[in-house]
């Protein structure tokens, strides 16, 4: 196989750590503050990974397995995406519907983990998270069925590939809305602004922090990672979509695919530094327009060919 | 059809989403401006002859839909002081959901009616799409303002489907203007009678009652 | 072969009639029952596998002897597919009940009920194979009186009664419309033979429009999709647990069967039959998991998941009807594989649930999610494998859930890729989207409310795991599950063979290379797997040196939280409801310091009760005209006399 979507799963792996430093770092930058160093991530997860856990007797093994299936389920989507923009690590006709069934069984090994405590927080961060999830997955099947109905390719190799950048200036208006709404997706599944605030602590307010709030120690860096990973993975989409690199040779790929992760992060910051949060019961309506938006997308795609 | 009008009309459909799916009033009002603005836009974009005339037109056009009706309607909502929030009867997720499904039997069904071609694929479909939002909007709302609203999408979208003819009826365009004048109406009707709430016919009754 | 296929049926009747056996060791006759009802079915799955393994189907023709023509039976791919999920998951169900009622034996009718589900298997296996409308019929009907004798075990209770007389209503609606629908179609062909029906529907005056909206109408109403699933949540909820495995992992699916049966005979379903079954799929599906987020009552719950995996086969039947009406032949093939490959994982799956919801009942002495909690560390085994049933049903992988939900995806994709209107049919992906979210919203719930934190209540921190009679069937079922997860290609290649049937044959599967995606599926459950249990390891070794702190759950700093502050069922679904308003059924009652929510069936509720008490309320005004007093009767004796008398002058002589 290539050295290419091997070198690119590595430096993915690699940077996810970064990205919701960026977007903290940008979010702070314009609201007038300093904020975090970039990489604070990286010293936080290597510090919890020496660090002893503190468990509550109320757990199982559920507890300790739902960040691990999560993180297993992260990486394996990661193979299934053509980062360096060419070609993914494996794909097959209708892989995306694994890639979303990958995202939502880390999102149910979450929950599990979460409900595992017995803590009413904990259950209603759980609650939350499987609203968010429900009213996400329509959308992103949305969008990635109309990605498929754009380029005419079945699988993701395909779709986010060479062709995709084939037929971008064809289908320009409907690509755009696609990427907008894989961007909201982003946000609804990395809990960013609008959807959630990383910042808050007030836990009654929380989505993502309070169903992780009993996790200590290794566990929480790997829920830490995991969350990074899947900011990346749906950051990594969104680049794919708004700025298909099939066209370049495979280093200027390479530097494109860091570079492209970066700058959605920095979006990401500069979104929620001048959005508010939503109230919990407009959450779903965000994810509800999300998918009308994809669907615009795919109704555009469908009467033009 | 040219790049640009393509886009103006897909921002329009975007516009009525906008409408269909915020919760503030206020937001409603602004999509409904900028939906006019680009109307103003779309008859210099699709028939490229410039005339003084045609330019005129666009820019009254754009003065009064973005600029004089939304303003005078956002007088209104303060001087009645009607509550900011848009209340529609089925919700905003079911709202959002028929508007969809109304976009895409519009443009499933674009070929069939006897529409003369004039000004591309998409002129036809977003005109009716625009029109049945419209008229979703005014049936389905709980206040006076918000079937204001609706009812200058509607009238947006029949604005819209007069393109098609605007080649053929002189005039067409400037009589599609006058409705405006029409919606001037409804808005001294909410703001003279206090209505906060719906009114669904003008008895009088109904307007002694508003009266007090 | 014919000879192994009814060796087995004799050998479940033995079964069945080894449990009406008085004897005096109590459970004697039902191991023996269990252990008959079990080899049966191997035999039965023997037949079958016969079949889809590229032997040749077959088919036997019994006497002309009873009025209606010939009986013939046989079995070919499609047959063979649904009987591998009878075998299987009414072997497992047949053996759990053996252990479960023993509880119940002060109840009485315990050997009844287990000759009864002999019975059920017996008829579900004929009704399947059946190849003539006679046996066919009287299959059909001695199935659905012996589930209605099932689902009335409990009749003490004023529900069961109420649940069994709807249901009752229901099936003998269905079984009318379909003597009705053969009564048409047979009205142009020369006997009573599906062979014959076959040939005579491709004659353009066999009303075959008819015949689908019949059929679509009876065989709907066994399915129990949306409008007609009415009667489903009661049964469901009232049988015994077993019974209700077999209930919505078989007996719902003769439906199916039926109308994969009609279209196949009918040479196709035409283009309006395509859009309506994609339609009522979509309905179904979101509806149906909609209203399993409101319930309370766990058995409920699973009962209303059955409607939305209904719905979800309905869509892939939609897509394949569309992919022949269209001449798309991979479409066609890859939908109703895909229909037909979600019917055994539905089966097993379910069946697992359900064996799994009798356990946790039984553990803890009730049905309400509310009231329940910490079963987990109780039941561990019982827990394993509902946490792997669960998994299944939300179609995640790596197990079969995700394999057919996978393969109706492709189908609706290539329905997109093709040409014409049935492009628009590309947006059900959306409702398989919502549907996949609603659905692991609903079964996290389950999961968490009934097997993780702490119990709400003390006869739920009684519980104590359930005897290995109760608990291996469902492993073995989970076991199942997680084996077509590995190893798609082994069920997509039969599923594929049975669409064959379904589509006419015609070249359409062989299209379709079953082997490549479905291998890269495995592939990947595999990779999941590995992945996992190597982060598993890593995690243990990490942490093999450190000592564990163990501490109360943090409840900010509130140092005495009880099993009662925990968040409850209807808590954890509320946010998710709540978007869909007035659809979800939810009625909250607010006294003083308490708030319930009940959930009714907006269906049921609103129009199917309605409708009957004002069809009641005419009858009962006509019933006015029955005076009962003599000279009335002879009054009207005598006016249909005279009218008789005009009719028959006044017509004129032919």
């Amino acid at each position: 196989m290539s050295w290419s979507p091997l070198v690119a799963f590595g430096v993915t792996l690699l940077v996810a750590p970064a990205l919701p430093g960026v977007a903290t770092r940008t979010r702070s930058f314009l609201t007038g503050r300093r904020g975090p160093p970039v990489l604070q991530l990286y010293y936080e997860i290597a510090k919890l990974l020496r660090k002893r856990a503190v468990y509550s007797a109320t757990t199982t093994w559920v507890f300790r397995a739902g960040p691990i299936v999560g993180l297993a389920a992260a990486v394996l989507s990661a193979c299934l995406l053509p980062l360096d923009g060419r070609g993914a690590l494996a794909g097959f006709p209708g892989d995306f519907v694994l890639f979303a069934g990958l995202l939502a069984l880390g999102r149910f090994g979450l929950i599990l983990a979460a409900l595992d405590t017995g803590s009413s927080f904990e259950g209603m961060g759980a609650s939350r998270e499987a609203m968010v999830g429900a009213f996400a997955e329509a959308g992103l099947f949305l969008s990635f069925t109309a990605l498929v109905m754009a380029t005419g390719q079945p699988a993701l190799t395909g779709m986010l590939g060479a062709p995709l950048a084939a037929g971008w200036s064809a289908s320009l208006p409907a690509l755009v809305m696609i990427g907008v709404s894989l961007f909201v997706l982003l946000l609804a599944e990395a809990s960013r602004v609008p959807v959630d605030d990383p910042a808050t602590h007030l836990e009654l307010t929380m989505i993502h922090e309070v169903a992780v709030l009993d996790q200590s120690g290794p566990d929480l860096a790997l829920v830490l990672y995991g969350s990074a990973l899947r900011f990346t993975l749906l950051a990594a989409l969104t680049a794919l979509v708004l700025a298909p690199r099939g066209a370049l040779a495979a280093p200027a790929a390479l530097v494109a695919l860091p570079m492209g992760l970066l700058v959605i992060a920095a979006v990401v910051g500069v979104v929620e530094a001048t959005m508010a949060r939503l109230r919990l019961n407009r959450v779903p309506q965000l994810l509800v327009a999300t998918s009308a938006l994809a669907a615009f997308a795919m109704i555009l795609v469908l009467a033009r060919s | 059809m040219s790049g640009p009008a393509e886009l103006v009309l897909l921002l329009v459909v975007l516009a009525s989403f906008l409408v269909l799916g915020t919760a503030r009033l206020s937001t409603g009002v602004r999509a409904v401006a900028f939906q006019g603005v680009l109307l103003g836009l779309v008859p210099l974009l699709l028939f490229p002859t410039w005339s003084w005339h045609r330019a005129a037109l666009a820019a009254g056009t754009m003065a009064i839909k973005g600029v004089i009706v939304p303003r005078f309607l956002l007088w209104a909502i303060r001087e009645a002081a009607v509550r900011r929030e848009m209340e529609p009867r089925l919700g905003y997720v079911p709202s959002l959901l028929l508007g969809t499904v109304v976009l895409a039997v519009a443009f499933a069904l674009a070929g069939r009616w006897p529409v003369p071609e004039g000004g591309g694929t998409l002129l036809v479909p977003v005109a009716v799409a625009t029109v049945v939002h419209g008229l979703l909007v005014l049936t389905a709302s709980r206040k006076a303002v918000t079937q204001v609203v609706g009812y200058i999408m509607m009238e947006n979208g029949i604005y819209l489907f007069g393109l098609t003819q605007a080649e053929r009826v002189p005039f067409l365009v400037e009589l599609g203007v006058l409705l405006d004048v029409f919606v001037g109406v409804f808005i001294m009707g909410i703001v003279v009678f206090h209505i906060n709430r719906e009114f669904d016919s003008i008895k009088a009754s109904r307007l002694v009652e508003g009266a007090e | 072969m014919p000879q192994l296929f009814f060796a087995g049926l004799s050998v479940i009747v033995a079964g069945g009639l080894a449990a009406l056996v008085p004897s005096r060791t109590p459970g004697r006759m039902e191991r023996v029952f269990a252990a008959l009802v079990a080899a049966g079915c191997v035999l039965v799955a023997l037949a079958a596998l016969r079949v889809l393994v590229g032997g040749d189907a077959w088919e036997v023709r019994v006497a002309a002897s009873v009025p209606g023509g010939a009986w013939v039976f046989g079995i070919d791919a499609l047959s063979a597919f649904f009987l591998v999920a009878i075998a299987g998951v009414g072997a497992a169900a047949a053996v759990y009940g053996a252990t479960y009622l023993a509880a119940e034996r002060s109840h009485g009718g315990v050997p009844f009920a287990h000759a009864a589900v002999a019975v059920l298997l017996v008829t579900l296996a004929l009704v399947v194979t059946a190849r003539a409308v006679v046996p066919f019929l009287l299959a059909w009907e001695v199935m659905a009186i012996a589930n209605f004798l099932l689902v009335m075990f409990d009749h003490e209770r004023a529900d069961t009664r109420r649940s069994g007389i709807i249901y009752l209503v229901a099936t003998h609606t269905a079984t009318l419309t379909l003597i009705g629908m053969f009564a048409i179609w047979s009205a142009s062909a020369h006997d009573l033979t599906f062979a014959s029906l076959a040939r005579a529907a491709s004659t353009p005056a066999a009303g075959l429009g008819a015949v689908l909206v019949l059929a679509l109408f009876g065989f709907g109403v066994k399915a129990g999709f949306v409008p007609l699933h009415f009667w489903l949540p009661g049964a469901h909820a009232a049988a015994p647990s077993h019974v209700s495995a077999l209930m919505s992992g078989l007996v719902i699916k003769t439906g199916i069967y039926g109308l994969l049966r009609v279209i196949a005979l009918a040479g196709g379903a035409p283009e309006w039959c395509g859009w309506t079954l994609l339609g009522l799929g979509v309905v179904s599906g979101v509806l149906g998991v909609v209203w399993a987020l409101a319930q309370h009552d766990i058995k409920r719950l699973l009962a209303y998941h059955s409607v939305e995996n209904i719905g979800i086969i309905l869509i892939g039947m939609g897509v394949g009807a569309l992919g022949t009406a269209y001449g798309l032949p991979a479409v066609a093939a890859l939908g109703y594989a895909g229909a037909i490959l979600h019917v055994l994982n539905h089966a097993v799956f379910k069946g697992l649930l359900f064996l799994g919801a009798g356990a946790v009942t039984r553990a803890a002495g009730t049905r309400r999610l509310d009231a329940l909690g910490g079963l987990g560390r109780l039941m561990p085994m019982t827990w394993l494998a509902f946490l792997l049933g669960s998994v299944a049903i939300v179609g995640l992988p790596p197990l079969n859930g995700f394999v057919s939900e996978w393969m109706i995806v492709q189908a609706l994709l290539g329905a997109g890729l093709g040409k014409g209107a049935i492009r628009a049919a590309v947006f059900g992906v959306a409702a398989l989207g919502l549907i996949g979210g609603l659905a692991l919203a609903c079964f996290t719930k389950v999961n968490g409310v009934v097997f993780l934190g702490r119990a709400r209540t003390a006869e739920a921190a009684a519980g104590r795991e359930v005897g290995p009679g109760l608990f291996v069937p469902m492993l073995g079922l989970a076991a199942v599950c997680t084996l077509i997860g590995l190893l798609p290609a082994f069920v997509v290649r039969p599923a594929l063979a049975a669409a064959e049937v379904v589509i006419g044959g015609d070249a359409g599967a062989h299209t379709v290379d079953p082997g490549t995606g479905a291998a890269w599926v495995g592939a990947a459950a595999a990779a999941l797997i590995a992945f996992a249990a190597m982060g598993w390891v890593a995690y243990r070794v990490l942490m093999r040196d450190r000592s564990r702190v163990v501490a109360q759950t943090w409840g900010c700093a509130f140092s005495n939280p009880t099993p009662r502050m925990q968040y409850t069922a209807t808590s954890f679904a509320a946010p998710v409801l709540e978007p869909f308003g007035a659809v979800a059924g939810l009625s909250v009652s607010h006294q003083g310091e308490e708030y319930r929510t009940h959930p009714r069936d907006p269906w049921l509720e609103g129009v199917i009760l309605p409708a009957w008490r004002r069809l009641r309320a005419a009858v009962a005004r006509a019933q006015e005209l029955q005076l009962g007093r003599l000279h009335v009767s002879l009054l009207y004796v005598f006016a249909t006399v005279v009218a008789l008398l005009w009719y028959l002058a006044s017509r004129q002589v032919p």
